[in-house]
């Protein structure tokens, strides 16, 4: 029989890919894996169909009035004087009497028509005709301001023709300019900021912070468990704490981080299937950014994880261990709650404490390198500092909590013990 | 400060035969010294019996040789070297409290701690295999251990501790909880160990377990030694020269013996109590004079059990075997 000699690396490494391999091969894992997309997939299918479902129109084809797949139809009754002329628009109208589009809605072929008075464009205003619709109905709140939307381009171009200006004038009242930036030296620019431009920031920040909570409930649940279990000890005695610790720490890492990849994946796949690129087209963030932010993340995860791994040595039971990680989970939360401030003053000294406190250092800076102009390099370097500093000694006192009192079963150890436990000579 | 001559139980430290070496530890708890200038060695090829009543700090002198808690003070050396990660290839440990991963199956679990102990996945398997087939675990290899009953939990227990062959075996209250079947398995498997040249250190605090296994002891109490040697030395110390005879012709009449102080009859038995300087053979010879038709002769030795209770009630004889 050979025994192999073991280096520290070389267990962290067999830890870790034991307990990476354990988790995912989990019913559970598996489960939670692929539920939460297709579960949201489900919930905005559900929400897209169901108001539908609910409206008097469904299953009589395509209900005039409404949006549809092939092209939406707007129903108008045209009492003015006015010949009305077809603007370039996506919807299409169909020219019907008032008695037609009351006999429409009473068959409930229709939801709703307009009526474009008599005395217009003298008298403006435009009757829209049918039933309130119950409740809040986010689809029929989209058709309107869709319908509205090409009621306006309709009546500007029909007026516009009326006063006999020429079509191309008229085409530049409609749609008077079209944007196009510039840097000062004469490339060209962002389109100007848009939503997803804001949203981008945040959708990294919670991917962290959401990271950050399923890696800890693994940490918590594998801890816990090798101390129920009454496994902790043999593990004790064949490994080294910090080794143990640091194995469980990366193996459950990659573990949380593989169902957040999966999430992000099916999202991306989800929006782009949806068209557009889920309106993330044209958002664009620098390389330097990027390798800060997974900086930022790695070092984070890591404090998090000793915190964490040290928290499932001292609770006495699960129930405990989780409340603990609550605790210091709200931490990481904290910028996201300030993300307005982020938003108007990112030079605030709330958000420059915020930068440099450890445990909300990483949501904080990665709101800041995806939101600030420039990257602010003193504040990263003093945050980095700060950050990797605080990383290495909650690893360390980690490893010396998760020694002292792994082996306490159903025991809260006092503060004084904890404390002891950091500052024992090695 | 403790002297090479004590930590060693009376004999020479050997480098080569020495396993386990600890000298002058100290460790605390909060207010309470758990274990108080402790010192004692273990040989290689030996079963040491670590004995104390509970609390006593049998559990956390053992966890201090794994180096999973740290002496205050003191030194302790593994196979000549301080303990951890070089030497915790060769060290085996059976826990007293003890379990398996309940949602993995044994062999999977085994082959994990075969392969931290410094043992291929492979050969881990192919060693985990063969002994959970030796100890009749064959069927039961690929179930998990939520689905095994609680003696098959324990035979993989004991196959774990010594997978990968330990050059020093831990075992603490290794029969507490084992079935008469599992406990005569246990019993065997230490003692092949040791036979193969492995030191085992067994704490328990049952005697009868004790004196069939170990070879010395080691007994604490309150963190402290209280008895350190081989069991027969230590039963001599104990011996309180009281000797046993069966048969015809034997009076237990007062000054019928030079050689004897009393005597007493006991369950169709004389039992006689030695004068100081005189022997169990010169009583024999003096009963052999007067005609006696002697069944059994037997020199009276307490049991380790006894000498566990005098010892904790402070029976001063134990000073010489301390």
């Amino acid at each position: 029989m050979r025994i192999r000699g073991r280096s520290f690396l070389g267990l962290i490494a067999l830890v870790a890919k034991r307990d990476y391999v354990r988790t995912v091969r989990r019913r559970g894992f598996l489960v939670g894996t692929l539920m939460l997309p297709l579960g949201i997939g489900v919930f905005m299918l559900l929400s897209t169909i169901l108001p539908g479902a609910a409206s008097p129109g469904m299953g009589t084809g395509f209900p005039v009035g409404s949006p549809d797949a092939t092209g939406q139809v707007v129903l108008l009754a045209n009492e003015s004087e006015l010949e009305l002329e077809q603007p370039a628009s996506p919807l299409r109208f169909e020219l019907l009497t008032r008695e037609d589009g009351l006999q429409r809605l009473r068959a409930g072929t229709a939801e709703e028509f307009y009526v474009i008075p008599q005395g217009y464009p003298d008298d403006p205003t435009v009757l829209r005709i049918g039933e309130p619709s119950s409740g809040f109905d986010v689809a029929a709140l989209q058709r309107q301001a869709a319908q509205q939307q090409g009621l306006t381009l309709l009546l500007q171009a029909t007026l516009l023709d009326d006063a006999a200006v020429p079509p191309e004038l008229a085409e530049r009242i409609v749609a008077p300019y079209t944007l196009q930036t510039e840097t000062m030296a004469g490339q060209p620019g962002p389109a100007g900021p848009s939503i997803a431009s804001f949203l981008v920031p945040f959708a990294f920040t919670m991917l962290f912070v959401i990271s950050i909570f399923i890696t800890s409930g693994y940490l918590l649940q594998s801890v816990t468990e090798e101390k129920e279990n009454r496994v902790v000890e043999i593990l004790l005695s064949s490994v080294p704490a910090l080794p143990l610790m640091a194995g469980k720490i990366l193996g459950l890492g990659a573990a949380g981080l593989t169902q957040v990849i999966f999430w992000v994946i099916s999202a991306l796949a989800a929006l782009s299937l949806l068209g557009n690129g889920g309106g993330l087209d044209g958002v664009s963030i620098a390389p330097i950014t990027i390798v800060l932010g997974l900086v930022y993340f790695a070092l984070g995860y890591l404090g998090y994880g000793a915190i964490f791994s040290a928290v499932g040595a001292l609770a006495p039971g699960s129930r405990e261990a989780q409340q603990y990680a609550g605790f210091f989970g709200f931490f990481a939360v904290v910028p996201v709650i300030f993300s307005s401030l982020f938003v108007s003053d990112i030079g605030s000294p709330i958000v420059t404490i915020l930068a440099l406190f450890p445990f909300t250092t990483p949501a904080a800076m990665l709101l800041i390198l995806t939101l600030a102009p420039e990257i602010p390099w003193a504040l990263v370097l003093a945050s980095v500092v700060s950050l990797g500093a605080f990383t290495a000694l909650a690893t360390v006192a980690s490893a010396r909590v998760f020694r002292a009192t792994l082996l306490l079963y159903g025991v809260r150890p006092s503060a004084g013990a904890i404390a002891g436990a950091i500052f024992a000579r090695s | 400060m403790t002297d090479q001559r004590a930590a060693t139980g009376g004999s020479r430290a050997d480098g080569d035969v020495s396993a386990a070496r600890v000298e002058g530890v100290w460790k605390s708890f909060g207010r309470t010294d758990v274990v108080q200038d402790l010192s004692f060695e273990v040989r290689r090829g030996e079963v040491l019996g670590f004995l104390g009543p509970n609390g006593a700090g049998k559990t956390t002198t053992m966890r201090m040789i794994l180096d999973i808690i740290r002496p205050d003070r003191g030194a302790i050396t593994v196979f000549g070297g301080p303990p951890g990660i070089e030497h915790q290839t060769r060290v085996g440990y059976l826990p007293e409290e003890r379990g398996l991963y309940r949602d993995v199956p044994i062999l999977e679990t085994l082959t994990y701690f075969g392969a931290l102990r410094g043992l291929s996945t492979r050969e881990a398997r192919d060693r985990a295999t063969h002994l959970l087939t030796e100890v009749g675990l064959g069927e039961a290899m690929k179930k998990k251990a939520a689905e095994l009953s609680r003696g098959m939990h324990q035979k993989a227990q004991v196959v774990a501790t010594v997978l990968h062959e330990p050059d020093l075996l831990i075992v603490d209250e290794p029969f507490q909880g084992l079935d008469p079947v599992n406990g005569e398995m246990l019993r065997s498997v230490l003692l092949a160990q040791r036979d193969r040249g492995a030191a085992v250190v067994m704490s328990t605090h049952d005697m009868t377990d004790a004196q069939k296994l170990c070879d010395r002891i080691l007994l604490i109490d309150r963190g402290r030694r209280l008895l350190y040697g081989r069991v027969p030395e230590i039963q001599r110390a104990f011996s309180d020269g009281a000797v046993e005879v069966r048969g015809a012709g034997i009076s237990a009449a007062d000054g019928r013996y030079r050689s004897v102080s009393e005597a007493a009859e006991v369950d169709g038995s004389v039992r006689f109590l030695l004068r100081a300087g005189a022997s169990a053979q010169q009583l024999f010879r003096e009963l052999a004079d007067e005609g006696a038709d002697v069944e059994r002769f037997e020199v009276s030795t307490p049991t380790l059990n006894e000498i566990f209770i005098r010892t904790v009630a402070g029976d001063r004889r134990a000073e010489a075997v301390r």
